[in-house]
């Protein structure tokens, strides 16, 4: 067996495994220290979920109508953001029954998924990397998109960052201010639906949840600046890809699976540390 | 007399079928200083939200400086308890001033130089400014207080809107921040929620009671009503209460 490194060099899957890996990780730093200080996590959750709906209808179209210009991707866009709207429309209007709406929708995309993946023809091996990742897979035509959503998440952030901030903070004083806290939210929304098919690719929409957690989570225990947060999320988030690519190749582990264990791993430590100090 | 900061007119107000406000007036001219008080569930946080535009009447007007509190955001300060906020989350003192300057972005989105020199500055008026880049999570009550006070005055509102600004504040802290309005008040007009009518009895200049109608009181007529543990507005010979 090669050793890592020659791999890398040798096998462009690899290579592509780690850019994409590296570019989920600008989007679960940065996204995700939003996630965790909003406290939307659950309506991550389903945005992660339901984007599987979109993902199986572009593969039914594509084979079943020969659509070949469509990616998986392209659905799993469409569907987060739809569902991205969908759970911020929800919000705003009938906060009463929000959990009830965000568990609904998080079912319907899946139901719609595991149907439309059903009713392709051919042998499917789609869903499971779609519920748990499969990184190898990556093509060079994803990276690229994968690299667009990630500038595309950058610019808007820089440009929101303090109108973010303020909404994440206090609704009440930025709508005193003149804000428009209603479209700030969806924006804010439709940008997590962007992280999560960023980090579906990477480690399924089973397991994105984790990805767009725990970097962030571990960052705020280290410091109260929001802007740190996020490059110190970013950092955790490569060093989770990449670490856990690395022990994927070496006991051929499912490196969806093995990213996300590492990070859960680092998490509960960084528990355990800040209860010792 | 000033001039009328705020008209209420005859405003009804109600959630689906709970009347919270009913044909509530009430005037309050440039540099009062208001406390209100009521029951819970009288009205207060309803009369809030509709002075700062967040709730529209039903049934009345409203007007500040004679336009709608929509219009009158930026004019207002707001000054919630400081219970409400997640003391994780990563934010400094500064940067929670900050946001009371939020109207001023630049097209890039960010701050003006000028908002944080006044930031710096709001914090030297209500005396943390050594605070500034501390974490607000860190900050005791009365601090923090002082840091979201200071957030609400950065723009220079003509109106200061505060929710029971001293609840869980220790009381020498609490002393302070009245202190610290007393001093606002001299430039800014103040409504304040507040449940401890006999602290405030010598820093208001009148009280408000909001208990679905709004009636007002001088401090002097105040002591009598809070002696007898009631919340109530004047018993008239019209009015007939239940408690």
């Amino acid at each position: 067996m090669l050793s890592f490194t020659e791999a890398l060099t040798h096998n462009p899957f690899l290579l592509f495994a780690v850019i994409a890996g590296i570019a989920a990780s600008f989007a679960s730093g940065i996204i995700g220290s939003y996630v965790v200080v909003k406290r939307i996590v659950s309506i991550s959750g389903s945005i992660a979920h339901s984007v599987l709906g979109g993902m199986g209808l572009c593969v039914w179209l594509k084979r079943s109508f020969g659509l070949d210009y469509l990616l998986p991707l392209h659905g799993a866009l469409g569907a987060g953001l739809l569902s991205a709207l969908l759970i911020g429309w929800i919000h705003l209007k009938y906060r009463e029954r929000e959990d009830t709406v965000i568990a609904l929708i998080w079912a319907t995309g899946m139901s719609l998924g595991v149907i439309f993946l059903s009713l392709t023809p051919g042998y499917n091996v789609e869903l499971l990397n779609f519920l748990f990742g499969n990184i190898l897979w990556v093509s060079r035509q994803d990276i690229l998109l994968l690299l667009g959503l990630d500038a595309l998440i950058i610019l808007t952030v820089a440009w929101f960052y303090r109108r973010f901030l303020a909404i994440c903070f206090d609704e009440t004083q930025a709508h005193l201010q003149g804000l428009r806290v209603s479209a700030l939210y969806l924006l804010l929304l439709s940008l997590v639906a962007i992280s999560v098919v960023l980090l579906i690719q990477v480690v399924g929409a089973i397991l994105v949840i984790a990805m767009l957690a725990i970097p962030a989570a571990i960052a705020s225990t280290f410091t109260f600046r929001f802007s740190t947060m996020m490059i110190i999320a970013t950092g955790l988030g490569v060093l989770f890809n990449f670490s856990g690519i690395y022990l994927a190749y070496q006991w051929n582990w499912p490196p969806g699976a093995t990213i996300s264990l590492v990070a859960a791993l680092a998490y509960t430590l960084s528990l355990l540390g800040k209860r010792r100090a | 007399m000033g001039t009328p900061l705020i008209v209420v007119e005859h405003v009804d107000f109600a959630y689906q079928d709970t009347l919270a406000l009913e044909d509530a007036s009430l005037v309050i001219q440039e540099g009062d200083f208001v406390g209100l008080f009521g029951p819970n569930g009288g009205g207060k946080t309803t009369l809030l939200k509709l002075l700062m535009g967040f709730l529209s009447p039903k049934k009345g007007k409203i007007s500040i400086l004679g336009r709608p509190p929509q219009a009158m955001g930026k004019q207002i300060g707001y000054v919630p308890q400081h219970l409400r906020f997640d003391r994780d989350f990563p934010i400094s003192a500064l940067d929670v001033v900050m946001l009371g300057c939020l109207s001023k972005l630049t097209w890039w989105g960010g701050y003006t130089k000028e908002s944080k020199e006044k930031a710096y500055q709001a914090l030297e008026k209500v005396g943390v400014s050594h605070k500034a880049l501390a974490p607000f999570g860190t900050l005791s009550g009365g601090e923090a207080q002082r840091v979201l006070i200071a957030r609400a005055i950065v723009d220079t509102p003509k109106l200061l809107i505060l929710d029971e600004p001293t609840s869980s504040v220790d009381p020498a802290a609490e002393q302070s921040i009245y202190n610290l309005l007393v001093e606002l008040n001299k430039t800014i007009t103040i409504v304040m929620v507040t449940h401890d009518l006999q602290t405030v009895l010598d820093k208001v200049k009148r009280f408000l009671c909001v208990h679905r109608r709004v009636t007002s009181f001088q401090t002097k007529e105040i002591c009598e009503h809070f002696a007898l543990g009631l919340y109530h507005t004047p018993l008239t010979s019209t009015q007939h209460f239940s408690f």
